[in-house]
């Protein structure tokens, strides 16, 4: 890779919503060819930032750079490079599988015949295929995610930016996500993804950065990060997180 | 060791329908916090909810005022059931429902059916309709208790507090099962036939209704009052006056007829309310569909899309088509919009015709003129284009798709307006067609079909506007009805503005029409295409900019809070 930029850099990215500081200023590169964990505890403001940092919500302050391009006074040519999955957000999810993924493929200005193509190929490893035409709305959790990813994958971005990937996705489905994006970035692509599930982090980021209150607590590669300590030894202590003392919540075990 | 499950401890205490209010008024106060727009928007609703609440007590406490005991009766009977018919039908055609409390989130809770209608219901009551509604009504307790003294007044309190309670249960039950109806696959094409057919039953009815009128005498439609007076629709508002007349042992009668319909109609509404639990939950059973066809761009686009190209813009036209049809919500919307397009225009122009026979006068000389056919096309064009007015808010936060793609904003407006107009065009043309041939005037179909083309066109110019500044979120529930506490009269609101400016802004064409004579009936199509055609590119040509300058901050708009 000859890229000098990173894959994505952030910039003292903050929001406000109502007054209530969601995140307050977010620095962070992403270097490319890099597997990225964003971890935090719930209401950290992981969704925030990277709604922020791929043009779904405007940031009070602050920027986001994908390759050297301008997510927010660039953003056509910042859009081509990256592929997003959003947690809590809706698909269009009155199409089926296929016809979803022809929507995405279309929309982002591919040739139909490729569309067609990578769309049969994508539905068959992620074992989509048997859905047939049945509508997304009508999909287990596990399969909207998937279908989720295969649209942030057709494509074929430089830049995956994913938020919660394996939430409510079953250990077969989770093995097969992380076997695809496994590839992906040794195939030269960078993926982004936030997580508070530990164990996956460990077992694929190459860095990691803990968010927390909204400003990054903790960064570097998952080396530097852990030291010789477990991750979650680590995350627990950077976020501060209390633990039970067996005097409350007494009337449990009446 | 698994936590031993013990009995409580204290006896649960009961959920009273209190509990549901107390819960609705939180919810509604909640709503408001740091949302200037939403407490104005509200304080709005409260002027117009007293404004009609003024007119209405003044309209029904009339005969009471004036002492004229022979309307009394009449008055009850047809303003009453008045108000009963406009909470059966507005919310289906206009406002939907208030779903501040939605029953699926009830769903989980060890209710019984009778506390979860009592409780809903409870809560319904406390609307600034109802409460308007409440007030106006107060006029005819006036009425009774000027006639007929303390007894009478207080009857006919019970009787308005019964009728207020017989609304909002048949608003609600009426609004449930249309839901349900239409979430249903399997019935969703019957409830549009059953619609149509009743919309067109309504046309010779309402005809029927007004000749009679034209010709009864007062005796006559005194008559009809009294057969209005017992029937659900009016039974609650006349009891009052017949005490007042001396017929006290019709009160009871009334009141039981009053409370069975309110029994009936809450019955009604627990059993589709347990299908709307269970279907929310659930989100509806799969389909038994065919196989793939072809591979995956094929599948996307709908066959009477054959023509489109495979491009962005053909994507977007052909999501946007299935979308109009597999939405329950766009759906109702389409299917109120075909009835009410064919049904008004028709009202308004053929009103006359059985008058003019009927009184002798020449063969099939409809009353209407080339302005009036045109004004009623032009709302029907008007009324077309308004369901744009939050085309994103059907999309929710499913728009952020388009977002990361990075869609132009002129681009995304005209395949939207587009694919809108495959379903809109046909039903404006049938519209025309059925014009032309109910009133014999074969030479009006162009100045009628350009009329409706013109209105349409600017009406898309201005909702691609609105759509984009006046967004607002749509709860994601399964009734297509529902509405967010708030949005009912924001949506309200916004759908007014852009109806009058839909309107004004076609209103050359009803002038036209007035003013150039015969010409018009052959320079109307032509014009007519062009004006619509030329406002349509330009205002989605102006509102694509805004877009692409609020993209993100309209996907916020649409994206329903947690």
């Amino acid at each position: 890779m000859t890229d000098q930029h990173p894959a994505l850099a952030l910039r003292g990215l903050a929001k406000r919503f109502d007054g209530k500081v969601a995140v307050a200023g977010v620095d962070l590169d992403v270097p490319a060819g890099s597997f990225y964990g964003l971890l935090g505890p719930n209401g950290a403001g992981k969704t925030t930032t990277l709604s922020m940092a791929v043009g779904l919500l405007r940031p009070d302050a602050g920027g986001a750079w994908v390759l050297g391009h301008d997510v927010w006074t660039d953003p056509v040519r910042a859009k081509q490079l990256f592929g997003v999955m959003p947690d809590g957000v809706r698909l269009f999810d009155r199409l089926s599988g296929a016809e979803l993924l022809a929507y995405h493929g279309l929309l982002r200005g591919m040739d139909p015949a490729v569309v067609d193509q990578r769309a049969a190929e994508l539905l068959d490893v992620l074992a989509l295929g048997d859905a047939g035409r049945t509508l997304v709305v009508d999909y287990s959790a596990g399969m909207k995610k998937k279908i989720g990813l295969a649209c942030a994958l057709l494509h074929g971005p430089r830049l995956l930016v994913l938020d919660e990937p394996f939430e409510a996705v079953d250990p077969v489905s989770a093995a097969l996500i992380r076997d695809i994006l496994h590839r992906y970035v040794v195939g030269g692509g960078t993926v982004v993804f936030s997580s508070h599930v530990m164990e996956v982090v460990e077992r694929l980021c190459s860095h990691v950065a803990i968010l927390a209150e909204g400003t990054i607590k903790q960064v570097g590669t998952l080396d530097q990060v852990r030291g010789d300590r477990s991750l979650e030894d680590v995350f627990v202590e950077v976020v501060g997180g209390r633990t039970a003392t067996g005097e409350e919540l007494a009337w449990l075990s009446r | 060791m698994a936590v031993p499950v013990t009995a409580p401890a204290e006896r649960s205490r009961p959920v009273s329908a209190r509990h549901f209010v107390r819960l609705k008024l939180r919810v509604m106060g909640n709503n408001f916090r740091g949302q200037g727009w939403r407490i104005a928007m509200f304080v709005g609703g409260v002027i117009a909810g007293l404004w009609f609440a003024a007119t209405g007590f003044f309209l029904l406490a009339a005969p009471g005022l004036a002492g004229e005991p022979k309307y009394a009766l009449m008055v009850a009977a047809f303003g009453g059931g008045l108000l009963v018919l406009g909470w059966l039908l507005l919310p289906l055609v206009f406002f939907g429902v208030d779903e501040t409390l939605d029953p699926a989130r009830f769903a989980l809770l060890p209710l019984t059916r009778r506390t979860l209608v009592t409780g809903l219901l409870a809560a319904a009551l406390v609307s600034v309709p109802t409460v308007a509604v409440l007030i106006a009504t107060l006029g005819l307790v006036l009425t009774a208790g000027m006639l007929g003294g303390w007894a009478a007044a207080l009857v006919a309190a019970v009787g308005v507090a019964a009728g207020l309670v017989l609304c909002v249960a048949a608003s609600r039950a009426v609004t449930s099962a249309f839901a349900t109806m239409l979430r249903s696959r399997r019935v969703r094409d019957l409830a549009a036939v059953l619609l149509a057919v009743l919309a067109a039953l309504l046309g010779p009815l309402q005809l029927v209704g007004l000749a009679a009128l034209r010709q009864a005498d007062w005796d006559r439609l005194a008559g009809v009052a009294r057969v209005v007076g017992w029937t659900p629709f009016g039974a609650p508002w006349t009891v009052g006056i017949d005490v007042a007349e001396g017929r006290a042992w019709a009160a009871p009668l009334k009141l039981l007829i009053t409370a069975a319909g309110i029994g009936a109609l809450l019955w009604w509404w627990s059993r589709s309310l347990e299908s709307a639990m269970v279907g929310a939950a659930s989100g509806g059973t799969a389909k038994a569909r065919g196989g793939p066809v072809g591979g995956a761009v094929t599948q996307l686009f709908p066959r009477a899309l054959g023509w489109a190209r495979r491009d962005r813009f053909g994507a977007l036209v052909a999501r946007e088509c299935r979308y109009w049809w597999r939405d329950a919500r766009r759906r109702a919307n389409l299917i109120t919009l075909a009835v009410i397009g064919i049904f008004v225009p028709v009202m308004v122009n053929f009103g006359g015709t059985s008058f003019s026979t009927e009184s002798g006068m020449e063969f099939a000389a409809p009353s209407s003129s080339p302005v009036l056919a045109s004004l009623s096309v032009l709302f029907v064009g008007v009324l077309a284009s308004v369901t744009l007015a939050n085309q994103f808010g059907f999309d929710g936060s499913a728009y952020a798709a388009n977002v990361v793609a990075g869609v132009p904003g002129r681009l995304e407006l005209r395949a939207r307006a587009t694919a809108f107009s495959v379903y809109v065009l046909p039903i404006l043309a049938v519209v025309a067609v059925v014009l032309v041939v109910v009133l014999g005037r074969p030479a009006w179909l162009g100045l009628l079909a350009g009329t409706l083309l013109a209105s349409y066109g600017v009406g898309l110019a201005i909702n691609s506007l609105v759509s984009v500044l006046g967004a607002y979120s749509l709860p994601e529930t399964s009734n297509p009805f529902a509405m967010n506490s708030g949005a009912g009269l924001a949506k309200g609101l916004l759908t007014v503005l852009s109806m009058i400016g839909s309107a004004a802004a076609a209103v050359p064409m009803v002038v036209a029409a007035a003013l150039l004579g015969d010409a018009w009936l052959w320079l109307a199509l032509p014009l007519g295409l062009a004006y619509g055609l030329g406002a349509a590119l330009l205002g989605t040509y102006l509102a694509g900019d805004v877009l692409d300058r609020r993209a993100s901050e309209l996907l916020t708009a649409v994206t329903p809070r947690r």
